[in-house]
């Protein structure tokens, strides 16, 4: 039972890391239908950013207490991955804008293989696993049932920041003007167009947000599992796809529950089914491929709609 | 011999051009110069290529003793430029002084190679000899060579632009039959030894020889400027229609060119095994081809099929590592490695009867994933998992391995050659398949589903099967390459097929032109050939490859050799057409 229950709880860590990426993912492809394969290296890029920033530019008394260096490691996360999304929409997708379908989406492995890259290459040291530290308390709560089930803070802090961020994005997208002018352009672009709104700021704006949310879980995924490598991205972004899809792309709320979703199919498929943690990714892609199949709209989707 | 040209006959009196667009204030003012002005900028080449371009030693000896002595002795090795810089300035000189059509085009393809030459020379002297010093005055010597040579190119392009670029001609010249073939078997001749003398040019690279990589990219930047030379003045679009004309002729001539490499400079152990490699994954590349390039559905997941293929002939090939451990032979293997691969291709072809576009793309990603991780985790004792098949056995055929060396009366061919001459025929009975298909109805039907698969069922094509069979044959294709691979390797590991593995093929596609039979082949060569060349950039090469996958999606999305008949997915960029057929109904609304 408590074996259970502390998958449970390694699953739901995981799923709201992978919901806050899944969030980029789904807001992107709702904008301009554009599968972002190098979002998942944003969310990398990120926690590199983070990493940096507590390495090389605060002093070691500021970047080892928490309450000074999570903040900033999340800002400076959240700010590296903002900028380099925004400067790959402009320079990477932007042109492209107009082209067939197939053209972005190349581009878009080509970015994502660059990024990873250019990171292997000049950040120094990365050609192997980083260490990162812990920005939270150490610790952790340990519920008595069972032989106890241990959750540590910082999983807990990851949890509760998705949880946050996804329910002010929501927000965002619903009750301001510029969610509004989202909602818009989603829709017909060249209709919000005709509105006054300005699709290009709107796109821009969308991966900036998308951005900033992958670095903070980029940030947070290095403080919890204590170490970043540039593979990271790849696999918790196809992940973060897979969660986008299970909720119904476009969806915000469908990618939070896809991602928990995900994160339990991960950590409980590892423990229960055939094959043990070597093939836990592997159930995760046979999930996505039966709800492509079968379900491509989605828990939260619209009823049969043909993607082209 | 009757001379006809379509191309608008050169004025007597070269009539004023007007440039429009950016600069053109400038270019129409350099404009009466421009004759001149590429006159000037040939001889500056040449200039450029007498003068000191270093102040430090270079590997034969300090310049100018012992570098210029070298030039025409080794015209492709360290100080190779300076011939091919004199070689492109006299051309230009003499193509700005004749009056053929065209010129202006030519002398601009020439001027960019000049430019690239000294360009590229010029940096690596700079990188290698320690900052500008190295070309800059320094102990008494002004080594500014690769400053006039680099001036003399870009004057050179300029003026070239500014005199007004003509049309290409069209040459509708036709001489004997005999002399035409004549004409086409010295042609490939020429570049079948072009091909094997740069690809040993400056010898193999790495931490040995720090200079063979420079060394190539000099040579294949002038060969480049060369080749734009002839392609504008009409001569290469000339034998192309020749070749077309003699087609079935042609293409035996290349095949007997591909088997003839062994016997040029190229012919060495080293080299027959890139270029097998390069066999394989260029039959890999043709059965990607025909899912992407023909039925248009994008499959991430595709060197699986490369893999199945492989693990298949291993576990056939009686290696130790095998569970089944029985020893079949090759043809045999390699029929049951294509239809295995087949197999598992149609299955993972089947939800394209329901998911279309991008989500058939993460179908096939994720097909190709579970492979990886399984073969990882050695499903079945049939993939050994991280310790991979090794110890494959040989191909042989009555007691000749295919590894060894033959030696053809006084020639020896080195060891590995009996490989790259089946790969060459397995990757033209590939490309046989493939051209026949294309043409065939099921090819027009894949075509057609390409262009519109709403439109395609409605015109009574079977889309369901036809989309399936596209993945069976091109995984079937896949299987055979992935069958000779196991062999020739002698070692099948899951790490051979990563998703990297499926974006290079893909690339290898694009690169070349989809849906082209020789673009895939072209595209996997350079990709392959090129990281072989290039060492000591190993570091950078993927992102390097990243980087120009964007760059080519931007600039040249149909590819090396577009196909003629492509007009949708990549080529098209009329954005009328793309609003009205556009990215489709966005399911998008976020929830009230």
């Amino acid at each position: 039972m408590s074996t259970f229950l502390s998958q449970i709880a390694n699953g739901l860590v995981l799923g709201s890391l992978i919901a806050l990426i899944a969030l980029g993912y789904t807001m992107v492809y709702g904008i301009i239908t554009l599968i972002n394969f190098a979002h998942g290296e944003i969310f990398m890029v990120g926690a590199y950013g983070g990493l940096a920033t507590l390495t090389y530019i605060l002093p070691t008394a500021v970047a080892t207490t928490w309450y000074f260096a999570l903040p900033i490691a999340l800002v400076a996360g959240a700010l590296v991955a903002m900028l380099v999304a925004v400067a790959m929409e402009r320079f990477a997708y932007r042109p492209l804008r107009n082209a067939p379908r197939l053209a972005p989406l190349i581009t878009a492995l080509g970015v994502s293989v660059a990024l990873q890259e250019a990171m292997r290459v000049f950040y120094p040291g990365a050609t192997a696993a980083l260490p990162f530290p812990n920005l939270f308390i150490e610790g952790a709560v340990v519920i008595p049932i069972g032989d106890g089930v241990v959750i540590r803070y910082t999983g807990i802090l990851l949890i509760v920041v998705s949880l946050v961020l996804a329910f002010g994005l929501e927000r965002f997208v619903e009750r301001t003007r510029l969610g509004r002018a989202m909602r818009a352009t989603s829709q017909d672009r060249d209709v919000a167009r005709l509105m006054g709104i300005d699709p290009d700021r709107v796109i821009v704006l969308t991966f900036a947000i998308g951005g900033a949310l992958a670095g903070v879980a980029g940030v947070l995924y290095g403080s919890y599992l204590r170490n970043v490598n540039i593979d990271m991205g790849f696999q918790n972004g196809i992940f973060a796809f897979t969660a986008a899809v299970l909720g119904g792309i476009g969806n915000i709320r469908g990618a939070v529950v896809g991602g928990l979703v995900i994160g339990l199919v991960k950590a409980l498929g590892g423990q229960y089914l055939p094959g043990g943690t070597a093939y836990d990714y592997v159930w995760i892609f046979v999930v996505l491929i039966v709800v492509l199949v079968f379900r491509p709209q989605g828990f939260f989707g619209e009823s049969e709609r043909v993607r082209a | 011999m009757t001379a006809t040209r379509t191309a608008p006959a050169e004025p007597v009196a070269p009539a004023p051009v007007r440039h429009t667009g950016r600069n053109a204030g400038m270019l129409n003012a350099l404009a009466p110069f421009a004759k001149i002005g590429m006159v000037v900028g040939g001889v500056l080449s040449v200039l450029g290529a007498y003068l000191a371009w270093s102040t430090f030693v270079l590997n034969k000896g300090a310049f100018p003793e012992r570098s210029t002595l070298t030039m025409f002795v080794e015209p492709l090795g360290v100080s190779g430029y300076r011939l091919h810089l004199t070689v492109l300035g006299i051309a230009v000189i003499v193509v700005a002084l004749l009056r053929i059509p065209a010129r202006h085009r030519i002398v601009r393809g020439l001027g960019l190679g000049i430019t690239f030459v000294a360009l590229l020379n010029g940096l690596w002297i700079i990188v290698e000899g320690g900052g500008f010093g190295a070309i800059t005055a320094s102990d008494g010597t002004v080594a500014f060579g690769a400053v006039v040579a680099l001036v003399g190119g870009l004057v050179t392009v300029l003026f070239a632009q500014a005199g007004g670029l003509e049309p290409r001609p069209e040459w509708t010249w036709r001489l004997p039959w005999w002399a035409e073939w004549i004409l086409l078997l010295v042609i490939f001749a020429i570049v079948l030894l072009l091909v094997a003398e740069v690809l040993t040019s400056g010898g193999q690279g790495g931490v040995v020889n720090p200079y063979a990589g420079v060394v190539f990219l000099s040579l294949l930047a002038a060969l480049a400027g060369a080749f734009a030379a002839l392609n504008a003045s009409g001569l290469l679009g000339w034998v192309a229609v020749v070749s077309e004309r003699h087609r079935v002729f042609s293409v035996v001539v290349l095949l007997v060119c591909a088997l003839a490499l062994p016997f040029t400079n190229a012919g060495t152990e080293y080299w027959m095994t890139v270029a097998s490699n390069i066999g394989v994954y260029a039959a890999t590349a043709i059965g990607l081809n025909i899912v992407v390039g023909l039925a248009g559905l994008l499959d991430l997941g595709y060197v699986a099929f490369l893999g199945i293929g492989a693990f298949v002939a291993a576990n056939l090939s009686g290696a130790a590592a095998s569970v089944i451990g029985i020893h079949l032979p090759f043809l045999l293997v390699m029929v049951i490695s294509s239809v295995v691969a087949g197999m598992f291709g149609a299955i993972v072809g089947s939800p394209t009867l329901r998911v279309r576009g991008d989500y058939l793309a993460i179908v096939t990603l994720a097909f190709g994933e579970i492979f990886v991780r399984s073969a990882q985790n050695n499903i079945g004792s049939l993939t050994g998992g991280a310790n991979a098949i090794p110890n494959i056995p040989q191909v042989a055929i009555g007691g000749l391995a295919f590894n060894e060396s033959i030696t053809i009366g006084a020639v020896r061919l080195p060891s590995g050659v009996l490989y790259y001459i089946a790969i060459v025929l397995l990757v033209s009975v590939v490309m046989l398949v493939f051209g026949n298909l294309k043409y065939s109805r099921l090819g027009r039907a894949w075509i057609a589903i390409r262009e519109d698969e709403d439109a395609a069922a409605a015109m009574g094509i079977r889309t369901g099967p036809i989309k399936i069979l596209a993945f069976l044959i091109g995984a079937m294709l896949a299987g055979l390459a992935g069958a000779f691979f196991a062999h020739k390797t002698g070692v099948v590991a899951y790490d051979s097929f990563r998703f990297l593995e499926s974006v290079t093929l893909l690339s290898a596609v694009i690169l070349g032109g989809m849906g082209t039979i020789p673009g895939a082949v072209l595209g996997a060569s350079i990709l392959f050939v090129l990281p072989e060349k290039l060492r000591e950039f190993s570091d950078y090469r993927l992102l390097i490859f990243g980087l120009a996958l964007v760059l080519i999606m931007r600039f040249r999305p149909q590819g090396i050799i577009p196909d003629r008949h492509r007009k949708a997915e990549l080529a098209d960029t009329d954005p009328e057409d793309v609003a009205r057929e556009g990215p489709g109904a966005l399911p998008t609304e976020v929830e009230p």
